[in-house]
């Protein structure tokens, strides 16, 4: 495994970013960072740039005009940086899958390494979507 | 001024325009008015009746283009909705911008979504879609077709 992708398994820090959604995923992002369920027991941070972060949490739509911050985001971030799509908008647009303004989906436009379903899905599977990105990424999964 | 007597007011003041007057309930009351009168209409409930001027929406109902033009009456606790009818093949009426600026950015949206022209207008320019979306083709239309070919309409299962 890469080096520097096992560093940052240690502590991975995430950088949130809503491409247009309704904000409920963001809430519940909320929610995992609050104690009750406390994500960074397995080291997880919110970055407060996208060049600190070594994971890039998307929610929502990626809508035509979003499209364009969310590329430049990605190829701002420091590689490897993972990919993780939260919530059923970006996973596969949703109800806005004919809209005029959601052409492609997510991972269309950036690689996405972990999905996590749900509108909006549980801090639970939120943790339990981490928690396997990193397994998967050290090969016990 | 009671609601009875600011109806019958707007019902005298304005007989010419008003096409269709649609009391529907204690908080609501539709005017249908002519398109070349809704400066005239919308400037008197504004400014000399002290309304709010909620919000304008646009409809594209197949046999016509439809503004509805909402304003709030709080002390009498009464909806006006100015509903307008527009030619579908080229919708066009006088922008209400200039009397108040609450109106600009929704005709805006309204230009850009639903290709209704609003003549006099301060900056009828694009508000919201992406720059990429090509000019004469408005998203809100029931006639509307896609035009992005890379566009993917499946969830690939």
């Amino acid at each position: 495994m890469n080096l520097k992708l096992r560093a940052l398994l240690r502590s991975p820090w995430v950088f949130h970013l809503s491409t247009g959604s309704c904000n409920n995923c963001d809430i519940e992002i909320l929610d995992c960072l609050t104690p009750r369920f406390d994500v960074e027991r397995f080291g997880i941070l919110l970055a407060p740039s996208i060049k600190h972060a070594d994971v890039l949490l998307i929610t929502g739509i990626a809508n035509r005009k979003s499209t364009i911050r969310l590329k430049r985001l990605y190829e701002m971030a420091p590689k490897p940086c993972l990919v993780v799509a939260i919530g059923e908008c970006s996973l596969s647009r949703g109800i806005f899958m004919p809209s005029y303004n959601a052409p492609v989906p997510v991972d269309k436009v950036v690689p996405v390494d972990a999905y996590i379903p749900g509108c909006p899905p549980k801090p639970e599977a939120i943790i339990s979507g981490l928690v396997q990105l990193i397994q998967k990424i050290k090969g016990t999964l | 001024m009671t609601r009875e007597e600011l109806l019958a007011d707007i019902k005298k003041r304005f007989s010419d325009d008003i096409m269709e007057f649609f009391d529907r309930s204690p908080r609501r009351v539709y005017i249908e008015i002519k398109p070349s009168s809704i400066v005239k209409i919308a400037t008197y409930i504004f400014k000399d009746l002290q309304a709010r001027f909620n919000i304008a929406s646009g409809v594209d109902s197949r046999t016509h283009m439809e503004i509805l033009y909402h304003f709030t009456l709080e002390p009498l606790n009464l909806l006006i909705s100015l509903r307008v009818k527009l030619d579908r093949k080229n919708p066009r009426i006088e922008s209400i911008a200039p009397v108040f600026r609450a109106a600009n950015w929704i005709e805006r949206e309204m230009s850009e979504l639903l290709g209704i022209d609003f003549i006099g207008h301060p900056n009828l320019k694009r508000l919201l879609l992406a720059d990429e979306w090509p000019q004469g083709v408005y998203p809100l239309r029931a006639d509307y077709e896609e035009w992005d070919k890379n566009a993917i309409r499946d969830r690939g299962v």
